[in-house]
């Protein structure tokens, strides 16, 4: 991998999963790295996997977004590559989706990137980059996923725009679309047994036969963070060849 | 150790412009990389510029027996290839109403059939885990004035890259496409002859970053596509300034 030596980088959602294996590659290169979780388990885990050079913040997405840029400026002074990971996946039909469920997943996916992307720009420099996580699902028809791809699908739209907009400061903005990826948030979404079964099926019908590790997510965004220079807009997939083959 | 040591790279077409950005990043990385052009001068440039790590050699992308030729030649040197880049083609600026039979079959004849045979006569050549990128263009997503030929054989490459991907994966062979948009090989000056500089004055007017991009910036994609998107298969990745999405 490259060197990062001294990038400074602020990750949502980086305690597990695809933003815990961003910040440990990273971390890895010499980057500084500011990460954001929720739960304590996952805040303590990140501690122990990323050292004592990590900033670990335990800011909620939604309501500490402020605390969240102070702390920032604090700790890095500006911010080379923003990730904005953090999002949750629900598993409802259409019928038994409720609007508190529905404004509940719309605040933390896409209204909080929203505005976490627009309380970071002052600390954003000429030259820097943001990465949002999309997802495979909002291009496509999956049931029982309407509200979280619906989320999905605004934020790879904010991709566009936002890149737009900010093209004139010099801050690239993209998103990477991870497909079916083990990061463990099935086992802890879902019943042990369906997701065993969900598994399963992804190495049934991925054209890889396989799921992806968070490894190989994290490789694309630090491509789309600091070698895509060239690159703004756009979704760089993921997922096993699934959407395209 | 450097991050592609001991890597065999084969890049067509890529004995300048884009081709050869990528092969001297590459080398510059610790691989090895045989790269085939069609002129003697532009390949004895890119034998100097990529020094003990490279090897180029003169090929036609469009000819069958010249592909045949490369694939053994390929084997007495390299054994097996963890990356092709399928990167030779050639622009084409004609008005639709004045398009021959001859121009049309020979962009298709590069830019289409010869990947196509590229990769069919190299594949087993290639590695389990290797990947293959084929140099597609925005132009193939777009409706641009006197691109038609050229946007539609890239168009068909671009199919290929899902094809191909689907066929190989089994094999441990990823297919992905690599689209550049304005990037300036100084490529344009010889095939637009008295049209260049009013086509990149129109371009950087409308590219939304303002600018062209430089081929020194394709590299890092294409190497990225090559040995790192190793759960990406059938993608066309974009290298654009963001004129295709924004």
């Amino acid at each position: 991998m490259s060197d990062h030596t001294n990038k400074r980088v602020v990750i949502t959602g980086g305690t597990s999963g695809i933003g815990l294996a961003t910040a440990k590659a990273l971390i890895d290169n010499g980057a500084r790295v500011l990460v954001t979780g929720r739960t304590p388990a996952s805040l303590e885990k990140a501690r122990a996997i990323l050292g004592p050079d990590a900033i670990v913040d335990p800011g909620d997405a939604l309501t500490d977004i402020d605390a969240l840029v102070r702390r920032a400026t604090d700790e890095l002074g500006a911010v080379d590559l923003l990730v904005l990971n953090a999002g949750a996946t629900v598993s409802s039909t259409v019928d038994e989706t409720t609007a508190t469920d529905f404004d509940a997943l719309f605040a933390l996916n896409a209204k909080a990137p929203f505005f976490t992307l627009q309380k970071f720009l002052p600390l954003l420099p000429a030259g820097s980059a943001v990465v949002f996580t999309t997802s495979v699902s909002n291009t496509k028809g999956i049931a029982t996923t309407s509200v979280y791809s619906a989320t999905k699908a605004a934020l790879r739209s904010m991709t566009r725009t936002f890149a737009r907009e900010l093209i004139d400061r010099g801050i690239r903005v993209n998103a990477v679309s991870p497909g079916p990826i083990d990061t463990g948030i099935l086992e802890r979404t879902m019943p042990a047994a369906a997701a065993r079964q969900f598994l399963e099926q992804i190495k049934a019908t991925n054209p890889m036969q396989r799921s992806g590790e968070p490894e190989e997510v994290a490789k694309a965004i630090i491509f789309l963070g600091f070698e895509a220079t060239y690159t703004t807009g756009t979704e760089l997939l993921v997922d096993g060849g699934a959407s395209d083959l | 150790m450097s991050r592609y040591d001991g890597k065999n790279v084969v890049i067509t077409g890529g004995s300048s412009g884009l081709g050869l950005a990528a092969a001297q990043h590459l080398v510059n990385n610790g691989a090895r990389v045989l790269v085939t052009g069609r002129h003697q001068e532009t390949l004895e440039t890119a034998s100097r510029l990529l020094g003990d790590n490279g090897v180029a050699v003169q090929s036609d992308s469009s000819s069958l027996p010249d592909i045949d030729a490369l694939t053994d030649r390929i084997r007495s040197e390299f054994g097996t290839v963890d990356a092709l880049v399928v990167n030779a083609g050639i622009g084409s600026f004609d008005p639709f109403d004045a398009v021959t039979e001859q121009t049309f079959d020979e962009v298709f004849a590069i830019n289409t059939k010869g990947p196509f045979f590229t990769v069919q006569k190299l594949a087993p050549l290639l590695v389990d885990g290797s990947g293959v990128v084929l140099t597609t263009s925005i132009a193939n997503q777009k409706g641009w004035d006197a691109l038609s030929v050229y946007s539609a054989s890239k168009a068909a490459l671009r199919s290929m890259a899902r094809t191909l991907s689907r066929e190989l994966l089994p094999r441990g062979i990823r297919v992905n496409a690599i689209s550049p948009g304005s990037i300036d090989t100084g490529k344009l000056d010889k095939e637009a002859p008295g049209k260049a500089a009013q086509l990149k004055a129109q371009f950087t007017e409308s590219s939304p970053m303002k600018r062209w991009g430089d081929p020194s910036e394709f590299a890092p994609a294409v190497a990225f596509l090559a040995f790192d998107a190793t759960y990406v298969a059938g993608i066309e990745l974009v290298v654009d300034g963001g004129e295709s999405q924004l």
